[in-house]
């Protein structure tokens, strides 16, 4: 634990779920390892805010869950993106290249 | 459709809640497994990966709680297990349960049932097809702003035919009619109309067909339950010659049994589209009218107002200052209930607030004793919305009890109204609950939850934590402003009930005055026969004559009977006759202001019947016949206005009863209160039946008994058909006549008397309750005072002191509010100012007795509280 690490920026959790499951499905630990590894741990993921988001998610439209059995024999909830969920994801990464490469030209201005 | 799955996915948790609990757990379980064993993996030991994982992740709970707390389901849940938690507050705190219970039941009990009758009566519309645009056509005096709901033939006809924003007009007299069928005779309201009614009210029949104009005094429609009382159906009564006014007339068509307007009609017989009345200044006729399609009745009124002024100038001496209106069937109908039924809205209204005030004070009560339980949970942190949500809930459901028991209430009692409801209350029929009364009666019940538990609800808001866990009112240290609340809920209540038992007061009032008001006749043990002899021709009246001289020399031979006469124009009965007169003689009089009288037609011996007394002359006999001078004999009010200090006797009188003839004045006899209890007795002519025998067929046989009149009737009954069997009968006695002349009054005073008593139980429950709580809490304090020698009475005599200093103030607001509200039941008192001392006195002193009768229990038991015991009791 280092203190580079931080929580998920506000309102990202989502965006970044539906990425994470777009190639794989996944069950819950394995999006937390997942988006650990590939932010280089600089997201943590706390279970209960990722579950919260899952049902959230879910009731969305755009993931489905099913219990199957992981790769070492144990039972997970898998959770896969439906077409809208994908839909979802591309509205919502095109939004947030907007966003972000607006505050990086308004932070490249402020320098 | 996001909403939706969200909507299906709450719902299936909510009634799956332990296997979504179970889900998430388990998921949970899982998830720290894969986590601990991704750490195994990295070379941890089993219990290094699990400290890991807690300081990461935090537990396995925590995060069951973050996981389970999301949905909106979850807040439904809370919702209900609040709701649990008040309803068994309530199951607990039975006696304060079922005192609310019962409180909220009865005021939203007589509101429910009031209201059933304002809906069915003033709100529901009419019956009949385009009902909105249905209009009754009257006549108005713009220089006296009277108006009449009739008008005269001729000028009905003429708006019937120029009136443009009028798609029909129709025409109609009649009345109640002896009605002659094969065998037997019967009463019921016969109405004659033109072709036109039907197109008026758009009818179709349901058997037969409808009349034209030229089947005028030979064609009728019957009502469906007349025909099927009859002739047996509809079918049967197809065809039937039936004589009315000693006219044959023909069942052609036969209407559904919903329909008898005007009034309680079942027959309608054709007359002609020009009416037999030429005059211009008798209002012989009523009319009904349908307005166009999209016409209102400001456009209507418009146009008759256009219409009226060339008909006063076509007409300027019989047209003169005459305004045709047309005013809406509904308020026609029902314009008359209205303010009645308002009065009794009004009491009931208090009666809910009176209600709502007592349960507010309960629950403050209640919750005074709840403080330190507030306090605690404030302390452990609820917001204040937290602690005021089981008050409001609490409330919710003794509304929701109240609701029930209430609607429950207001069954029978919508029964009793209409059982007591007088004749004339219209659409009485039509009283039934439906949706709107229970929408009505949920939106009050919701309504009183919020006003009861708003006080309560917003002081348990404001408990301070820590100023709660210090007060304690049983050792006398009860917050100043927690008990001058109580008193001012119980002055309120006060105050609401003195308005109600003032209005009380006054129609009992008015009552006993037109109970005990000199008539001007005798009442009792006088047997009533509405008797109906059919006459046409001049034969006809010449022996219909002859058949009353026998009947009434019949009745009189009758074991039990007194005197017998016959009148035409009984009071309070339904025929009679008014107008000018002129005298010659007499006084003089100012032109364009004739005296005017009543106008009755009666047998020799009437007023000897009735307890009329003769104070000068001579009464009818068997001289005054239609061949010989004709004679009158006036009453008292009419010698004093025309007469003065003259003799009337020998002096001449001429009236347009029927004809123009001098009559000599032969008597004079004491007035009498005509048309009703609560009018002043006045001006009358009486003539006799033989020298008006146009006035002579349809008459009251009145008959002063020894016996009880009614036992008389079937001798009566077969007396009259042995003379003539086509005679139609109906029996009354002169003292039901007389009471239903003030059903009215009797209605209105009797349910607010029942409403200013609930009012009063209420308020002394109020009263008592404030005044028990405050022994209660005072019982410390009053233990000291007299283990220091205070004196019992002194104890008591502090309690009764503030029961009526409260009931003094309560009284002082109502009295004021009495004022205010006075002059709104002026209009229904008769014999009584709006201000009556009495009524107010008497309420004043009610009032006060309850609250000081309500305070002396609690009075008396402070004075028995032991000091030691109640040092002792903390």
């Amino acid at each position: 634990m280092t203190d580079e690490n931080t929580d998920v920026i506000q309102g990202t959790l989502d965006m970044l779920i539906l990425k994470t499951l777009s190639l794989e499905p996944m069950h819950g630990f394995g999006i937390t390892r997942r988006m650990e590894q590939v932010s280089r741990g600089v997201f943590k993921i706390n279970p209960g805010s990722l579950l919260t988001a899952l049902q959230r998610l879910e009731r969305a439209g755009w993931l489905d869950s099913e219990w199957r059995q992981t790769e070492n024999s144990r039972r997970a909830k898998y959770y896969s993106l439906t077409r809208a969920g994908k839909k979802q994801l591309e509205k919502e990464t095109a939004d947030w290249a907007r966003r972000a490469s607006a505050v990086a030209r308004l932070l490249k201005v402020e320098a | 459709m996001a909403f939706l799955r969200s909507l299906i996915y709450g719902i299936r948790n909510l009634l799956r809640r332990t296997k979504r609990e179970r889900d998430i757990a388990d998921e949970i379980e899982r998830y720290f497994e894969e986590a601990a064993a991704a750490q195994v993996e990295h070379g941890m030991t089993a219990e290094e990966a699990r400290r890991t994982i807690r300081m990461e992740a935090g537990t396995m709970s925590s995060a069951r709680a973050q996981a389970n707390s999301y949905g909106w389901e979850n807040s439904v849940s809370s919702f209900f297990s609040d709701l649990r938690f008040a309803a068994r507050q309530l199951a607990r705190h039975r006696a304060f349960t079922v005192t609310a219970t019962l409180t909220l039941a009865l005021g939203i009990g007589a509101n429910a049932a009031i209201f059933t009758a304002i809906d069915s009566i003033l709100l529901a519309p009419l019956p009949f097809n385009h009902a909105d645009r249905l209009a009754v056509l009257g006549t108005r005096y713009s220089n006296t702003g009277r108006t009449t709901r009739r008008v005269t033939g001729p000028d009905g006809v003429d708006v019937r035919d120029q009136a443009k924003s009028l798609e029909a007009v129709s025409l109609m007299a009649g009345g109640e009619e002896g009605v002659q069928l094969r065998d037997h005779a019967t009463y019921t309201e016969v109405t004659w109309v033109d072709e036109n009614f039907p197109r008026v009210y758009s009818l179709q029949p349901i058997a037969g067909r409808l009349f034209s104009d030229a089947e005028s005094h030979r064609s009728a429609l019957v009502n469906e339950q007349f025909a099927r009382n009859n002739f047996g159906s509809a079918q049967a009564a197809l065809g039937q010659t039936v004589h009315i006014e000693n006219e044959a007339i023909e069942i052609v068509g036969v209407l559904p049994g919903s329909f008898h307007e005007p009034g309680k009609t079942e027959v309608w017989e054709a007359f002609s589209l020009l009416p037999e009345s030429k005059s211009r200044t008798a209002f012989n006729y009523r009319a009904v009218a349908l307005l166009r399609e999209s016409t209102s009745f400001q456009t209507a009124q418009t146009e008759l107002n256009s219409l009226s002024q060339r008909l006063q100038t076509a007409y300027p001496e019989d047209n003169r200052n005459k305004q045709m209106v047309a005013l809406p069937m509904t308020e026609a109908l029902t314009g008359s209930a209205r303010p009645t039924l308002m009065l009794l809205w009004g009491a009931v209204g208090i009666i809910l607030l009176i209600a709502c005030v007592n349960v507010t004070h309960l629950q403050l009560v209640r919750s005074m004793t709840r403080q330190r339980e507030i306090a605690i949970r404030k302390a452990l942190g609820s917001s204040r919305w937290q602690v005021m949500r089981p008050v409001l809930l609490e409330s919710l459901l003794l509304a929701i009890l109240g609701c029930a028991a209430g609607l429950l209430l207001a069954l029978p009692a919508v029964r009793i109204l209409i059982a007591m409801a007088p004749k004339e209350l219209p659409r009485a029929g039509e009283i039934h609950l439906n949706g709107w009364v229970l929408a009505f009666t949920m939106a009050i019940s919701v309504l009183t939850a919020l006003v009861s538990s708003i006080l309560p609800a917003m002081r348990a808001a404001k408990v301070a934590a820590a100023d709660a866990m210090k007060q304690d009112a049983s050792r006398g240290m009860e917050r100043k402003g927690a008990a001058r609340l109580r008193d001012g809920l119980v002055i309120a209540e006060i105050a609401a009930t003195f308005v109600l038992a003032v209005a009380a007061a006054l129609l009992l009032r008015t009552m006993s005055t037109l109970m005990t008001s000199d008539l001007g006749f005798e009442t009792q043990r006088m047997l009533v026969v509405d008797a109906d002899n059919p006459a046409h021709t001049d034969d006809d009246y010449r022996r219909m004559l002859r058949q009353f001289d026998e009947i009434f020399a019949n009745l009189a031979a009758i074991p039990g009977v007194e005197h017998v006469a016959g009148v035409m124009g009984l009071p309070m009965g339904p025929y009679g006759s008014n107008g000018n007169y002129n005298t010659r003689g007499g006084l003089p009089v100012e032109s364009h202001h004739a005296p005017e009288a009543i106008f009755s037609v009666a047998s020799p011996e009437y007023f000897q019947t009735m307890g009329i007394p003769m104070l000068r002359g001579r009464d009818f006999n068997a001289q005054d016949a239609y061949d010989n001078p004709f004679v009158v004999v006036i009453s008292q009010s009419v010698a004093k206005q025309s007469f003065g200090n003259i003799d009337p006797i020998g002096k001449q009188i001429q009236c347009g009863l029927d004809s123009d003839k001098w009559m000599t004045i032969v008597g004079v006899v004491g007035d009498i209160r005509q048309n009703s209890p609560a009018e002043n007795p006045g001006p009358a002519l009486y003539m006799p039946m033989k020298q008006h025998p146009a006035y002579a067929n349809q008459i009251h046989i009145v008959l002063r008994t020894h016996v009880k009149p009614l036992t008389l009737i079937n001798t009566v009954h077969s007396e009259i058909a042995r003379a003539n069997p086509l005679i139609a009968m109906r029996f009354t006695t002169m003292d039901s006549i007389v009471n239903e002349s003030i059903t009215a009054q009797r209605f209105r005073a009797a349910l607010i008397s029942l409403f200013a008593a609930a009012g009063l139980l209420l308020s002394m429950l109020g009263v008592y309750g404030t005044m028990a709580y405050t022994v209660a809490q005072r019982t410390f304090e009053i233990g000291i005072r007299m283990a220091f020698g205070a004196n019992r009475a002194v104890i008591l005599r502090a309690i009764l002191r503030h029961a009526a200093i409260l009931a003094g103030i309560g009284i002082a607001a109502g009295l004021v509010l009495s004022l205010l509200l006075a002059r709104l039941v002026s209009a229904m008192l008769v014999g009584v100012q709006p201000m009556d001392p009495a009524s107010l006195g008497g309420a004043s002193l009610l009032l006060l007795l309850t609250a000081i009768a309500a305070a002396s229990a609690p009075g008396w038991k402070a004075t028995h509280i032991n000091p030691l015991a109640a040092l002792r009791a903390e």
